[in-house]
């Protein structure tokens, strides 16, 4: 308790800096951005912005990016309640009983729930994570290859099955995505593979390239064949702060939601997306009218919304101890450490305390600074729905042009990620989800130095990989994952979740 | 946005399995010099190799799910080409005019032809916008970023 304690305090003083406080800032105001503006995704947002961060400390720079974030699930719910459009895949729960809450005239009090829960949820999450953290980090050290190896593969489980639609075709992706990862030098004998001759591949793809173009441009091209919708917002917000009755009924929702959320949170493979979903029928299922859901219930908002945070922030535990990203963010926040030659996994903690501890204090401080500066300016948010997207995406792609170039000054860069936004586009036509590709090749690297370093030590024996407990032990619960997630009876449940 | 009638009929899974399959064979014949070695010390082409032909089965599988899965099929439709194209063209113009022409070249160009995906183009509004956003970039990220993006090297040596 003692060292969580100095730990905390350490994280405390390193985020109150005034640097760090105030690029905490810019990521919380650039995350409601985006999380408003639908059509502009986190991903995006931060693959374009990573540029900027290059001459700022690692610890600013991850901050920042962390901001933008959970910033964006913020925005995200905002956009869902006042004008029924999810800003965030992740707030489509948000729209059921928050926008018919916003119908009824209580508008700000449907924020404000939101807001104050995903406080609520924020501060336990940063707490969880905080506790968690050294002991997850001492059971990291004693992994070994062959241990490392079979949690990749669990968590690109749970990326298959997490993954909207068919199963096999979020396998595909991922297979595609390790593929990529193959690309450029070989570790051990340095020669070039599947590089086409082109010496600029020598070095592999950059994960900012595969990111902006799968994310960034595809996203542009997807948007532009749908016409553009204009939300107007036609009722009043009205005040904002929910009485004492209204909070008395909703803590315990907002309590239950923080606790599913932050477990679904630590779940490798984007166990997150899942929160809110669990959470909102978690509480209609144990609501003594089940038949007020749906019809602006705050309940029905308080719970989910804080799910989402929770697990939005609990995504954190796999990356900051394991050095394992869950899910495509997480990816992009392993290539911002990259970029600043920190190499993600357990032994950050040790070797750049300042760093870690910093970095979820500061989430603390940037769920405080959403809760006290955004809920005023959510009139100004709204009116920046009404830029039109005509002027928005050439903006976008100048900004991801700079983005590409400044990260290697590559023109070839640029090149690529174009080329990868058209690949991006032609999956979404396929019917396939670009996040697990994403996902396969930021961990594709890993995977191999891992299996290759396990097989070595084990004489080419793949025995190695279940004669270890603990890596069988993981390799099983993927096993058992997998074939759960195809048994059909419990398939149609999962297409009934993803829809509701 | 173009619809071509005979795309209408191809199931989407047929194509979209066709397309792993199609990476899966230019990922063999690039890998097909390496060596793939042993399990005991695995040569650089193994994976490579082992992933391309995973991707191909996949693509199998999802080509033929139309036979074997109850699933609603949608079809493969809908593709546009002038959003594609454009936007294509605006990043490879910027890619080719920043080193030589400098961004006050490629960024408004840029800007102007991605612009023309768009569904209405009002000419005034855009290069209005393009000049702006220019300068602005130009204002953030050279010179209060300092990244090393050359601005108008043919003007200023800047």
């Amino acid at each position: 308790m003692d060292t969580l304690l100095a730990n905390l305090t350490l994280g405390f003083s390193t985020a109150l800096s005034f640097q760090n406080l105030g690029l905490c800032f810019v990521g919380c105001l650039v995350g409601t951005l985006v999380g408003v503006l639908p059509g502009v995704g986190p991903i995006a947002t931060i693959a374009m912005l990573l540029p900027l961060t290059f001459n700022i400390d690692p610890t600013g720079a991850l901050i920042m990016l962390a901001g933008i974030y959970y910033g964006a699930q913020y925005g995200g719910s905002t956009t869902a309640i006042l004008l029924n459009v999810p800003g965030e895949a992740t707030s489509v729960v948000s729209t059921i009983d928050g926008h018919q809450m916003a119908r009824q005239g209580r508008a700000g009090i449907a924020l404000g729930l939101a807001a104050i829960g995903s406080f609520i949820a924020g501060s336990i999450a940063t707490l969880l994570i905080a506790a968690l953290a050294s002991p997850l980090t001492k059971l990291a050290l004693l992994f070994g290859p062959a241990e490392y190896f079979s949690l990749m593969v669990l968590g690109l489980t749970f990326a298959m099955v997490l993954a909207r639609g068919s199963v096999l075709k979020a396998a595909s992706m991922i297979i595609v995505g390790v593929l990529l990862s193959t690309i450029g030098t070989d570790l051990e004998t340095g020669e070039d593979r599947l590089t086409f001759g082109i010496s600029a591949l020598s070095d592999g793809i950059d994960f900012t390239v595969l990111a902006m173009g799968l994310f960034g441009f595809a996203e542009i091209l997807r948007n532009l064949e749908n016409p553009e919708a204009r939300a107007i917002l036609t009722t009043a917000i009205g005040r904002l702060l929910p009485s004492s009755e209204d909070m008395r009924k909703a803590l315990p929702s907002i309590l239950r939601g923080t606790g599913l959320g932050a477990l679904l949170g630590i779940l490798p493979g984007n166990g997150a997306v899942l929160g809110p979903f669990a959470s909102y029928s978690l509480e209609k299922k144990i609501a003594k009218d089940p038949s007020r859901f749906g019809k602006g219930a705050p309940e029905g908002l308080a719970g989910p919304e804080s799910a989402n945070n929770a697990g939005a922030q609990t995504a954190f535990i796999p990356l900051l101890t394991l050095g394992i990203p869950p899910n495509a963010v997480m990816a992009l926040m392993v290539g911002a450490m990259t970029i600043h030659g920190i190499i993600p996994g357990p032994q950050v903690m040790t070797r750049n305390p300042e760093l870690f501890w910093g970095m979820i204090a500061s989430m603390w401080i940037g769920n405080l600074m959403l809760l006290i500066i955004n809920l005023p300016l959510v009139g100004m948010w709204v009116r920046l729905l009404q830029v039109p997207y005509r002027l928005m995406f050439p903006a976008i792609l100048l900004f991801c042009c700079i983005g590409i170039y400044s990260v290697n000054n590559s023109p070839f860069d640029v090149v690529l990620t174009a080329l990868f936004g058209l690949v991006g586009y032609a999956l979404h036509k396929f019917g396939y989800e670009p996040a697990p590709l994403l996902l396969g090749f930021v961990l594709g690297r890993l995977l191999e130095e891992k299996m290759r370093q396990a097989l070595v030590i084990s004489r080419g024996s793949f025995a190695t990989f279940v004669e270890r407990p603990v890596s069988a032990g993981l390799l099983v619960v993927a096993a058992v994952v997998l074939v759960v997630a195809v048994l059909p009876a419990i398939r149609k449940g999962r297409e009934k979740a993803f829809q509701e | 946005m173009q619809e071509s009638g005979t795309a209408k009929r191809i199931p989407q899974d047929l194509g979209a399995g066709l397309f792993l399959v199609a990476v899966s064979l230019i990922a063999l014949w690039q890998g097909a010099d390496l060596d793939a070695g042993t399990l005991r010390e695995m040569g650089p082409g193994m994976l490579p190799r082992g992933l391309a032909g995973l991707t191909g089965l996949c693509g199998l599988f999802v080509a033929t799910r139309p036979l074997w899965s109850s699933e609603t099929q949608e079809s493969l439709a809908g593709w546009s080409l002038r959003g594609p194209v454009l936007i294509f063209g605006a990043a490879l113009f910027f890619a080719y005019a920043i080193r030589p022409l400098g961004f006050t070249v490629a960024g408004p160009v840029a800007i102007v032809l991605a612009a023309l995906a768009g569904r209405e183009t009002r000419w005034v509004e855009i290069i209005v916008f393009a000049i702006v956003m220019t300068a602005f970039c130009t204002l953030l990220f050279r010179v209060a970023l300092g990244l090393p993006i050359p601005v108008a090297p043919w003007l200023l040596d800047y």
